[in-house]
């Protein structure tokens, strides 16, 4: 459930992009920050290594506007990919209301992919999450490179929810809204269902 | 274990919590004092005048705040229930309130830490209570409601239209 000011009239919505390192988390959020309408997002914050590498989270806030007399934005943040970082993982899922789970379609990464999926759902079991109220949609990311898995493949693999799943290339902008109209979508039809 | 309920602030709630900040703004000297959620989210802010980014800073000191609980663990402590940060001309202090709920508090040379923490510490004791307050769940049944989803639903669709 979102955070939701009454005194203020506003409602917060927290979307986590989940995903192995180099998948393109951080690649989305920064398409989205680019394209966007300025008046509608705040800062791109991103701590990151010298390499560019997410250190901690990347955070973007985007204003839906005033709906029914209620201000409403959705906030997107990246969780670091890298196995060792779980620590920062698990303090960004805190309150999470929907999640984004970027793959990458190479089939060199697959090992990553499984260990990064099942990480997902063990820290979400383990910070005591109802699972069926949050969001979540799968992206197929890097469908523009060689030596891919089918799209098919991918969804046997890691839909076991039965969640929508959309292939991208977020470098070049292919899918990056589709997934996240997707996901802002099912936060909010998961609310309305109380 | 059940997923911790999500955060409803009612009217009534942020006057009382409004009404508390301003105060310890005023006793503790401090300069800017922020609500936030442990999740990153701000609730309320009370300033001398103009005000940091909220949204940013909400969302760091959260998850600063919740790296020094890692760090706990980590030191075999139960917890850590207080941040601090000492720049050149003003300092950080970042305290819990519930396990939702953070207390971001900025001040500089013109009070003393002693003065901001004692304060504040009393300052949560009276907020605690504030948050126990549950008459705000029928209100957010009401008017998150299926008009809400559908209008946000084409809100959705306006602000990301063009986007493909």
């Amino acid at each position: 459930m979102p955070l939701i000011n009454f005194a203020a009239r506003e409602i917060n919505y927290k979307i986590v992009y989940y995903g192995c390192g180099l998948c393109g988390k951080t690649t989305n959020i920064q398409y989205i920050h680019k394209k966007v309408n300025p008046d509608a997002r705040g800062k791109l914050v991103s701590i990151a290594t010298e390499e560019e590498r997410t250190l901690y989270f990347d955070f973007l806030p985007l204003s839906l506007g005033t709906v029914k007399g209620m201000k409403t934005r959705f906030h997107l943040y990246t969780v670091p990919g890298q196995s060792y970082y779980n620590a920062s993982r698990r303090l960004v899922l805190q309150g999470v209301d929907a999640m984004v789970f970027v793959a990458d379609s190479q089939i060199t990464r697959l090992d990553e992919n499984v260990e990064s999926y099942l990480n997902l759902w063990d820290n979400l079991l383990d910070q005591g999450d109802d699972l069926t109220k949050l969001g979540f949609v799968i992206q197929l990311n890097k469908r523009d490179l060689s030596d891919i898995f089918s799209a098919d493949d991918m969804r046997d693999l890691l839909n076991h929810t039965g969640s929508p799943v959309i292939e991208a290339c977020a470098l070049s902008g292919i899918g990056v809204f589709e997934t996240l109209k997707t996901v802002c979508k099912q936060v909010i039809a998961k609310t309305g269902q109380g | 274990m059940p997923r911790r309920r999500g955060l409803v602030i009612s009217n009534r709630q942020m006057r009382l919590v409004d009404d508390i900040l301003d105060k310890l703004r005023q006793v503790s000297g401090s300069r800017f004092i922020a609500l936030v959620s442990t999740s990153g989210q701000p609730i309320t802010t009370s300033a001398v005048e103009g005000h940091p980014d909220t949204l940013t800073l909400a969302s760091l000191a959260a998850g600063s705040f919740a790296a020094t609980q890692q760090l706990a663990e980590v030191l075999n402590e139960r917890e850590f229930t207080l941040l601090f940060h000492e720049g050149r001309e003003s300092n950080l202090h970042v305290a819990q309130v519930t396990d939702q709920v953070l207390l971001v508090i900025t001040f500089g040379r013109e009070t003393q830490v002693g003065k901001v923490r004692l304060y504040t510490n009393r300052a949560i004791e009276v907020l605690k209570p504030v948050f126990d307050l549950t008459d705000e769940d029928d209100q957010a049944s009401v008017m998150i409601d299926d008009d809400y989803s559908l209008l946000a639903d084409e809100a959705i669709d306006d602000l990301f239209a063009d986007m493909e």
